[in-house]
């Protein structure tokens, strides 16, 4: 009790001169309270749960992931995540980081779609997914960093600009986009600021996940949040690593270029 | 058995090659399927991407009956929007406010106020129509989610600002026969006044029911209703109304 009163006293004599107090976007210092709490991410619980499960012998073929490419070369981590989604030769598209997660679970492990590492995309309060925990971690090895997706492949680049078509593309039972409410600085729902794609460096904060949060009491994947704005636009529902969910979050990465990932973060 | 024609013999050989091609890798391409990306535009593409690439469950039964893919297509004002990303040029924007006019169906029997204590809740649901990894009930009423963008109740904290305040709506303006026609309007097709506005068209696409139209119209027009607690004397001359 005493340790977290003289850290929490640290971090108020601190707050006058965090940095991003400077910032005049309402989406970074608004959540003030997140950053302070940022010390103590439970989502380092995931992390370590995924590094464990990454060097752990797993699956038919009883191979860990660590020759798995994340794009970098087998085995590399570092600052893979922030230079994705990438076209993978081997696959013949585009793959964001949970499904270079699971083409690798497949191939190098030998699990199926139905086996459960697999199957399980999301957590739960009381269970944390493979997936997410595998993803936490990997992501990680990116923090800090500044997102830097290549578009060097023509399919990377096609991607990247279908997303964009998406992104603007209004559709569904209340004439939604993600336009609606991303393209503005200062707007809200409700009280949750919103981040808006033309701002860079909210829009890199606000792109990083995997992230724990906290009214859902676990850590969250681009997947997840991708999914819940067609949810929640009245769309039809998005799958799961479908070359549409690719697309939009090619485009999203591509906006935060040259603006640092905080991964893995803490949100609302 | 059937004779070898020249199909036949083509097919065959183009399967062998796929085999081929498939015993090079440990997964089959999932590209090699269906058509070439790389010949398309971006927006071709995206279209490719909401109808044939799988993305989206399209087949799912969805609350108004029918299924998800008719959630995915555009109509004209959907269409127009998406492709002036909201920035309609003026011809443009006149001929949404000519459809989105033509489009308002009104009440029969006039534009009535219903009870705003209904039309609170519905101000603050923003439950309704939601298809996916789970769905809403269709049996429950859809909400308004006013809250979402507008200020309305000065009590009421969480309230967001994508949309302007509402606050004092019908204390500054009356409930007269033109006020109520206007409001009608802006919640049945809101590009009728604003076109490529963010609004829904809550008449036009079904969301709420007239009658729940009704109450909200209540909440906002009502002098009983908490959205009107009253101004400060000049406040409306100040604002021009």
């Amino acid at each position: 009790m005493l340790r977290r009163l003289l850290w929490y006293s640290i971090l108020l004599s601190g707050l006058a001169c965090v940095p991003a107090a400077a910032s005049d976007s309402p989406y970074l210092t608004k959540r003030q309270q997140l950053m302070m709490l940022a010390e103590s991410n439970p989502a380092e619980l995931t992390l370590w749960k995924g590094e464990e499960l990454f060097h752990e012998k797993r699956g038919p073929k009883n191979a860990s992931l660590e020759a798995c490419d994340f794009g970098l070369g087998p085995g590399v981590l570092e600052g893979a995540y922030v230079q994705m989604p990438r076209y993978f030769e081997d696959a013949g598209r585009v793959m964001d980081l949970e499904s270079r997660i699971i083409y690798c679970m497949k191939t190098l492990q030998g699990f199926t779609e139905e086996d459960a590492p697999i199957a399980r995309k999301h957590s739960s309060t009381t269970h944390t997914a493979d997936l997410v925990a595998l993803y936490t971690y990997i992501a990680s090895q990116s923090d800090g960093m500044k997102w830097d997706p290549p578009m060097d492949h023509p399919m990377e680049r096609l991607t990247r600009d279908a997303g964009e078509v998406l992104f603007y593309r209004r559709a569904g039972k209340m004439d939604f986009g993600c336009v609606s409410c991303h393209s503005e600085q200062r707007k809200r729902i409700r009280l949750s600021y919103l981040p808006s794609v033309h701002q860079p460096a909210e829009w890199a904060k606000a792109i990083s996940w995997p992230a724990y949060r906290i009214g859902h009491g676990v850590v969250r994947s681009s997947q997840h949040r991708v999914r819940g704005c067609y949810w929640q636009m009245r769309q039809a529902g998005l799958n799961f690593g479908s070359e549409a969910s690719i697309a939009i979050l090619s485009f999203w990465t591509d906006q935060a270029r040259g603006h640092v990932a905080t991964l893995p973060d803490l949100k609302r | 058995m059937y004779p070898w024609n020249h199909r036949t013999v083509m097919v065959t050989a183009l399967l062998a090659l796929a085999g081929v091609a498939g015993c090079a890798q440990q997964e089959t391409p999932e590209r090699s399927r269906g058509p070439d990306p790389l010949q398309m535009t971006p927006e071709a593409y995206a279209e490719y991407l909401v109808f044939e690439s799988g993305s989206f469950r399209l087949d799912q039964p969805v609350q108004e009956g029918g299924d998800a893919r008719q959630r995915m297509e555009q109509d004209e004002i959907q269409r127009l929007c998406s492709e002036t990303r909201n920035r309609p040029p003026a011809d443009v924007a006149a001929r949404i406010v000519r459809i989105a006019r033509e489009s308002i169906r009104y009440p029969e029997g006039g534009i009535q106020l219903g009870d705003w204590r209904k039309g609170a809740e519905l101000a603050r649901s923003g439950y309704g129509y939601r298809v996916g990894h789970r769905n809403d009930d269709p049996d429950r009423t859809a909400g308004g989610n006013c809250y979402a963008c507008h200020q309305m109740d000065p009590d009421e904290l969480g309230y967001g600002n994508l949309g302007p305040s509402l606050t004092n709506y019908g204390e500054l303006r009356g409930q007269g026969e033109s006020v109520r026609r206007f409001v009608y309007e802006m919640i049945y097709n809101p590009h009728a006044y604003f076109p490529c506005t963010n609004m829904p068209r809550f008449g036009v696409n079904d969301f709420l029911s007239e009658e729940s139209i009704s109450h909200i119209m209540a909440y906002l027009l009502d002098p009983e209703s908490p959205v009107n607690p009253g101004i400060e004397p000049g406040e409306g001359e100040r604002r021009g109304l």
